[in-house]
């Protein structure tokens, strides 16, 4: 009697215990009984395109009609930790999306993905600076197909820019008079947020106004070689812009959230929001109506570079899971996922940047920011480069100017801050 | 606990004599019931508190880890900029929260239950309604809050323009001057009522014999309250307080919802839960895991040692009384 009961609380708890853990993933259900289809499993953390990758993977399964692909979506806040435990075990994806720079490097110092330098012949055509967001940093070798890139440059409203007489400015000059104006006619220059779930928005606002002027990818090149440091004037310069800038920005930046800037642009009481890509989607979302442009910031005066410069970045890309009982068929998608009809479906589908050469995209904003890119492209310096070590150089970055916008310290105290925190790990010439 | 020792009295008789061998010895009974807590216990509290003690030794690469690091990640912790300043600004932080909702929440809590306890009128109301808010999740409490603070379009300011007092329509936590004490009186907005039903049920238990022989000793209301009620709290005022101080160090929802998980502005509300959460998170190099567990490690010793001292202390305060 008593051995039953204790059998049966261990048989309820066991099963307890047992519904807890993680879902099979589709390694152990690949085979399915009868036929020599086989389901793979694809992790991502993009929740909201469900929809989208349902259409476009049924492409593919079209004309790989012995491969199933189940798309398998994850909070994105949460993605990081998921796919490094799924990938250390049997119930992890077979293709998954993968994080870039910095954000990817766990993962390959892990051994937990298949190198594909070789085996996708197509990567050897994407863009050389994209390619760079899938590779390991320490073997240099290609880890995923990058899926899309990301811009920065400034959007603006049409209406409010044609109600006050002005033209998407040619010189920086233009660009201040043009701010002050507005703000003359009660409208907020520029949309830009400081508040506690803006800060990593501040790097990139000081990449749109300041690339330019800190010497974009020859700076780069330098800090790289050791030539520069943060600390050279042209950087500090960059990150004094910010706080010129500062008078055109909403009240009390630093309490300013980023709904708080989308809701003021898309409503019409600011009439440019320097941004990424990205935004677009989310703000004629709330204001389908609202005629937006698109304008690269005109370099400032002091610029080494003299001419615009859209910075960009890969948001990520497609690996294989090197536990993955599929390889072949994982290398498949893979593979596909570099081909333009992959690229040309991911654009028009989830109206994002494709990563894959040769594609436009069909809207007509996106299609401008791809061409600014392409002409004037440039690397978004602290994520693509700084993000390998703690502490990342964006972190300090984005936690100094923010005290900076607070009063509490200067533009040269931020780039000696950034380069005390990042030459403890960086170290140049590798 | 009378009806318990005369429940469990003939069955110990039972098997020391061993007259039947139907009567199952204590400890498998027990057994039956303790193992299941005990095992839940250890997988979710114990294991992961011990996993943590063995990440944080060691090197890491990412999840793979790279050999023995002894002290190193402690030492890095401490070391590396901005972390070896990040870690005593937040640890002052925490120091100010505590004080601050010592101060505020659980000193206005005290007056409640006085209140309350002196004046029952519509008592049940109003504890309820004091104890709404912890109902709610702090993440929800802070988000709420934000809202209401929000410079550009929220309440609060609009309301304070609206009496024409412009001047205090502030950037609440937008300032780094006020941010940390408006989080703490939010925190002490939701929590009031937490010691207020504590010091409330303790006020109830001291016998109203005291009070009355007080009187009629000439006490004032004051000398009633600072010779008689108050060290006979100490119970409830030691309770009160430790669990104030693990729960301030260990904040972490309410705040990150106000302040966002770099503590803004400016570091300005930083404290030890949102660094742990962005060294092991967000700013993940492949050197996260071991460094956020040493960090992890020294939470916990400090709010267990300092928990242990202070209800030791406590103890001690107790056992004078009787």
């Amino acid at each position: 009697m008593n051995r039953r009961w204790i059998a049966g609380a261990i048989g309820v708890l066991a099963v307890a215990l047992a519904a807890c853990a993680p879902g099979g993933g589709a390694s152990d259900q690949g085979e399915e009984a009868g036929t020599d289809k086989v389901t793979l499993s694809l992790w991502s953390w993009r929740v909201e395109d469900v929809k989208a990758y349902e259409k476009i993977l049924a492409k593919f399964e079209e004309s790989h009609p012995k491969i199933h692909v189940e798309f398998k979506p994850f909070q994105a806040t949460e993605y990081n930790n998921i796919l490094a435990t799924g990938l250390s075990g049997t119930a992890g994806p077979d293709v998954a999306q993968l994080r870039a720079y910095g954000g990817l490097q766990p993962l390959i110092e892990a051994g937990q993905l298949v190198p594909l330098d070789g085996k996708v012949e197509a990567l050897s055509g994407f863009d050389a600076k994209l390619l760079e967001g899938a590779k390991g940093h320490t073997d240099g070798k290609i880890y995923g197909v990058p899926f899309a890139y990301q811009t920065l440059q400034v959007l603006y409203n049409k209406k409010l820019f044609g109600d006050n007489g002005i033209q998407p400015p040619a010189t920086w000059d233009d660009m201040i008079a043009a701010a002050a104006k507005l703000k003359a006619a009660g409208i907020t220059p520029f949309a830009v947020a400081a508040g506690p779930d803006a800060t990593w928005t501040l790097p990139i606002v000081h990449e749109i106004f300041g690339n330019a002027r800190y010497g974009s990818t020859a700076f780069r090149d330098a800090l790289a070689g050791g030539q520069k440091k943060f600390t050279d004037p042209d950087f500090t310069a960059s990150i004094k812009l910010i706080k010129d800038l500062e008078p055109y920005f909403p009240k009390d930046v630093v309490a300013v959230k980023i709904p708080d800037v989308q809701a003021l642009f898309a409503t019409g009481k600011a009439a440019m929001y320097p941004t990424g890509a990205f935004d677009l989607a989310p703000v004629l979302k709330a204001n389908p109506s609202l005629e937006v442009g698109v304008f690269q910031v005109p370099p400032p005066p002091g610029s080494p570079v003299t001419t615009p410069v859209t910075p960009g970045w890969a948001d990520g890309s497609f690996g294989v899971n090197a536990r993955s009982a599929h390889q072949a068929e994982a290398l498949e998608l893979v593979k596909w996922m570099a081909t333009p009809e992959f690229g040309q479906l991911y654009s028009t589908e989830l109206k994002q940047l494709s990563a894959v050469p040769g594609v436009t995209p069909s809207d007509p904003l996106l299609a401008e920011m791809a061409k600014n890119y392409a002409t004037n492209g440039a690397p978004y310096m602290l994520l693509v480069d700084f993000r390998y070590g703690q502490p990342n150089g964006d972190a300090v970055f984005r936690d100094e100017v923010q005290k900076m916008l607070a009063g509490q310290t200067d533009p040269e105290a931020v780039s000696e801050s950034v380069q005390k925190g990042v030459e403890q790990w960086f170290k140049p010439g590798n | 606990m009378v009806q318990a020792r005369k429940l469990s009295a003939p069955r110990r008789r039972a098997g020391r004599t061993g007259a039947g061998r139907r009567y199952v010895p204590r400890w498998r009974v027990l057994a039956v019931f303790l193992l299941p807590a005990l095992l839940l216990y250890s997988v979710f509290i114990v294991y992961p508190l011990v996993s943590a003690l063995d990440y944080s030794f060691f090197e890491w690469r990412g999840i793979r880890q790279t050999g023995f690091a002894g002290l190193g990640n402690y030492r890095d912790l401490l070391s590396i900029y901005p972390y070896d300043q990040q870690v005593w600004r937040a640890f002052a932080h925490n120091a100010l929260f505590f004080g601050g909702t010592m101060l505020i929440q659980n000193t206005v809590g005290l007056l409640f239950a006085l209140l309350l306890f002196r004046y029952g009128r519509g008592k049940r109301f109003l504890q309820a309604a004091f104890t709404t808010p912890y109902l709610v999740d702090p993440l929800v409490i802070g988000y709420l809050w934000s809202l209401l603070l929000n410079p550009t379009f929220g309440p609060v300011n609009a309301l304070l323009e609206g009496l024409g007092l412009d001047s205090w329509a502030l950037p609440w936590l937008g300032d780094t001057r006020t941010a940390l004490p408006v989080v703490i009186l939010v925190n002490a907005w939701q929590w009031v009522g937490f010691p207020m039903l504590l010091f409330s049920a303790a006020l109830a238990g001291i016998p109203a014999e005291y009070h009355e022989a007080a009187r009629v000793d000439g006490a004032t209301a004051w000398q009633a309250f600072r010779r008689v009620t108050l060290p006979l709290l100490t119970p409830a005022i030691g309770v009160v307080s430790v669990l104030t101080f693990i729960g301030n160090f260990n904040a972490f929802g309410l705040v990150y919802a106000m302040a966002g998980s770099t503590g803004s502005p400016a570091g300005s509300t930083d404290v030890l839960g949102l660094l742990f959460y962005r060294v092991a998170f967000l700013e993940g190099g492949v050197e996260a895991i071991g460094r956020s567990s040493a960090l992890a490690v020294l939470m916990f010793v400090f709010i267990f040692g300092v928990s242990l001292l202070a209800t030791s202390y406590f103890r001690r305060r107790e056992r004078k009384l009787v």
